[in-house]
């Protein structure tokens, strides 16, 4: 499949390349769940002092795997619902590297290099790895088609490879080599931007000797960095029993971390930006990180939304979500809709960002330009603009399958591959009669599976 | 502004469920976003969107056609305007109607309708006619349909065809001589009871009869027709701010003039007597307006592009064919409501192809 559609959203708020360590937290709130993750069973006790490593609890749904303690601290479990508050946090010490360290053999012995696998998931590193079709944990013991490594993340506003990598190049190409020991003879693609960097080039350098990575280049536009797409794109199929590996510059890190240093990854270099956040930038901290005092004092705006993620397919933080996640990539904060313009679609519209051409903006088409949570119109019936399609990455026809869906044809839908949607919002944004397509065929192939799960049953 | 805000804040409780007012919830609703806009914020992601909305798309249009307007009332004077606010009155009126018997919003597509419906009719056709073509388009047209988005046939010309065929002595009889000179007919007010202005024949009319008019009168527009369709000056002035800014889609256009031109091309080659030189027919009648304005309606066009294509080409070949070979003497109504009722067909067969392609990816 070649690249098509994908439409990169110039909004002011990009985080730079700067990076902030913010400083030491008195008290962690962990939540006890994530995006894939409900880390249901605690393996600690109340009032407990544990030290940085620890595991405090796991997901059994999901192999096991950890939520693991950023420091060391004091256990309350009741102190706040579906947190692991750790108090009295101190840096030092940690645990004495892990039983999985003290193995000589791995638990399973058919498992290729069963005790890296081992490792990856209880040090952490595992949690960074994903179904590159279904972005679900993929099991660490299986053998994957192939495994997609990508640099990039184009989506407003989540943390950059680059950054990432920016000082650690060293350690990736190591926790390159240490991913490739997990296989035995699929291959690794390597995902750059098919834009000239300086980092591009010093990883082409780094990785010049390694014939068993294979160099993607991808245009730089969101969302090209998908793995779903990515694996269309190689032409990778889906398929249950041989999964294709997904895993950012990150999950690379954590795997040279935990394989080379045998030491936990808790550690997480996150993205703070949006166009309500005073100078936004990276940061570098700790799951549990309360929010309340990474948002101190960094807001420009009186009201604003802060997004566990990024600006076109993430959702605000739970409500009573105290501390920072264990999967979190990026906050993205936008500021709320102040006031009603006057006669608004009239305006010239320099400030405002669309993809058509219908604004005085569309002059200026690189200009980083301010948005908010304004819906910006009113709902209307689908004009057959064709917006949708032009931006879809997937190559499918949001609306005709919104058509389809409007009259409950679910299976009409199918036929017109809803099941190919990325989710990646760009269908809704652009739309100009504000019709939720992202929501509609997520929520459609939600039925669709479910539909199948019931034929299999009966 | 802000007492306007404040009134509106007030009526609120009067229109919402259970209030004394409700049944007149669409007019207020409408009124109130288009003096402010909207206050909706997003609920699901993705959390921002994009400032291009319905009112914005249709205001383009509107904008597009200014310069038409201008000629139009230039060349056949202020009862343009009357005609337009007697259009925009009744139908208005309907689409108003319509939204609060169905408990809808009210639509922002007739502003466009409203305005491209009187400067498709003879300038010095009765206003009563005018009202009566425009309750039709827009109630047959559109609204038994289910409204804007899910009509088939352009509703200006529904209503424009159904004068075509139910007053067709009346529209032939409100033809008007372009006024001359710097000013026009700018100040006057020229109707039937002006009998020596009226009854004069359009360009393709005369040409009927192998009298050509001028193609620089054609471009400039300072001929009889349709009030908005003389100018071709005027019209694709109009007609690139709407390609540049993609709210007419430059397929459509490309299509539905570059099939007539390469087809008259040739057949004026074959047969100079039948069809006039390609230049000439290209500015005479309404082909580009219909081609600018008309064809590029998004709803009752093709949404995909293939479909687009095939769309275009019915509608440029058909107008020709009309214009030149029938007792007709203009075919690109005709040719836009046939490019119209294929546009399913058209989209459908692109479609299945593009599922046939789509069905072994991923």
């Amino acid at each position: 499949m070649k690249f098509r559609g994908g439409y990169n959203l110039r909004v002011k708020g990009r985080p730079s390349a700067a990076v902030e360590v913010l400083p030491e937290p008195d008290t962690l709130y962990l939540p006890l769940w994530s995006r894939r993750f409900k880390f249901a069973e605690v393996c600690v006790t109340e009032g407990e002092r544990v030290k940085a490593g620890r595991v405090l609890a796991r997901d059994p749904a999901n192999f096991n795997v950890p939520l693991l303690a950023p420091r060391g601290g004091i256990v309350r479990l009741k102190a706040v619902e579906k947190h692991v508050v750790l108090e009295n946090v101190v840096v030092a010490p940690e645990e004495p590297l892990s039983e999985a360290d003290r193995l000589e053999h791995a638990p399973d012995k058919k498992v290729r290099n069963g005790k890296a696998r081992h490792k990856l998931l209880v040090l952490g590193a595992w949690q960074f790895f994903s179904d590159a079709h279904t972005g679900a944990l993929p099991d660490p013991s299986g053998q994957p088609k192939a495994v997609i490594v990508s640099t990039l993340r184009f989506e407003p506003f989540l943390a950059r490879g680059d950054v990432q990598i920016a000082k650690r190049l060293v350690n990736f190409t190591r926790g390159l080599e240490h991913v490739q020991s997990l296989l035995e003879y699929q291959p690794i693609y390597l995902v750059l931007p098919q834009v000239k960097s300086d980092l591009a080039e010093r990883i082409r350098e780094a990785i010049r000797g390694y014939a068993w990575v294979n160099v993607v280049h991808v245009p730089a536009r969101y969302p090209f960095d998908n793995p779903a797409l990515l694996a269309r794109h190689l032409k990778l199929k889906h398929d249950p029993k041989e999964p294709v590996w997904a895993v950012n510059a990150d999950g690379v890190l954590a795997a040279d971390r935990a394989l080379t240093l045998s030491r936990p990854c808790t550690v997480r270099l996150i993205s703070l930006g949006g166009p309500a956040v005073r100078g936004p930038k990276h940061l570098k901290t700790v799951p549990g990180y309360p929010l309340r005092k990474i948002l101190d004092g960094r807001l420009i705006d009186p009201a604003v939304r802060v997004l566990n993620g990024g600006g076109l397919t993430d959702d605000p933080f739970a409500q009573d979500q105290l501390g920072l996640g264990a999967e979190c990539a990026g906050i993205t904060v936008l500021p709320e809709l102040a006031g009603r313009e006057f006669l608004g679609f009239m305006r010239p519209g320099a400030d405002r960002r669309s993809y058509s051409a219908c604004f005085l903006s569309a002059l200026l088409p690189l200009a980083p330009l301010r948005i908010d949570t304004a819906m910006r119109g009113e709902r209307r019936a689908c004009v057959s603009c064709g917006f949708c399609e032009e931006v879809c990455p997937a190559g499918i026809m949001p609306h005709l399958i919104h058509k389809y869906l409007y009259r409950d044809g679910l299976e009409e839908a199918e036929a017109a591959r809803v099941g190919l949607c990325i989710g990646c919002g760009l269908c809704s944004f652009v739309c100009p009669s504000k019709i939720e397509l992202r929501r509609q065929m997520l929520d459609a192939q939600v039925k669709i599976r479910e539909l199948q799960a019931e034929e299999v049953h009966s | 502004m802000k007492i306007l805000l404040d009134l509106f804040e007030r009526l609120h409780p009067l229109v919402g469920s259970g209030g004394k007012l409700k049944t007149l919830k669409p007019l207020v609703e409408a009124t109130e976003n288009f003096f402010f806009a909207p206050s909706a914020v997003t609920v699901d992601s993705p959390h921002v969107r994009d400032a291009l909305d319905l009112k914005r798309f249709m205001v383009l249009v509107v904008v597009g056609l200014a310069p038409c307007l201008a000629a139009a009332v230039h060349f056949f004077g202020l009862r343009v305007l009357a005609m337009i606010l007697v259009s925009y009155a009744v139908g208005g009126t309907i689409e108003v109607l319509f939204a609060m018997v169905r408990k809808e919003e009210i639509n922002e597509g007739f502003l466009v309708t409203g305005l491209i419906f009187p400067l498709t009719l003879p300038p010095a056709l009765p206003l009563w006619v005018v009202g009566v073509g425009v309750a039709i388009g827009v109630v047959l047209g559109k609204e038994l349909f289910g409204g804007t988005g899910r009509n088939l046939f352009n509703p200006a010309l529904v209503g424009r065809c159904f004068l075509a065929i139910g007053y067709p002595a009346l529209m032939a009889g409100s033809w008007l001589a372009a006024g001359e000179g710097l000013t026009g007919r700018l100040l006057q007010y020229v109707d039937a009871s002006t009998v020596n202005a009226v009854s004069s024949a359009t360009p393709l009319g005369a040409a009927k009869h192998g009298l050509y008019a001028g193609v620089g009168d054609l471009f400039w527009g300072n001929v009889s027709g349709s009030a908005g369709e003389t100018s071709a000056i005027a019209i694709i002035a109009g007609g690139i701010l709407l390609v540049v800014t993609r709210v007419a889609n430059w397929r459509t256009v490309a299509g539905v003039l570059g099939s007539f031109a390469l087809l008259n091309a040739v057949l004026h080659h074959a047969a100079p007597q039948t069809f006039a030189p390609v230049g000439w027919n290209l500015c005479a009648g309404g082909l580009l307006f219909g081609a600018l304005f008309m064809a590029t309606d998004p709803v009752t066009s093709p949404v995909t592009n293939g479909g687009k294509w095939v769309y275009a080409v019915i509608i440029g070949v058909v107008t020709l064919l009309i214009r030149s070979m029938t007792g007709y003497v203009e075919g690109v109504m005709f040719a836009i409501l046939l490019g119209n009722i294929s546009a399913p067909l058209a989209d459908e067969i692109v479609v299945r192809l593009r599922l046939r392609r789509l069905a072994h990816e991923g």
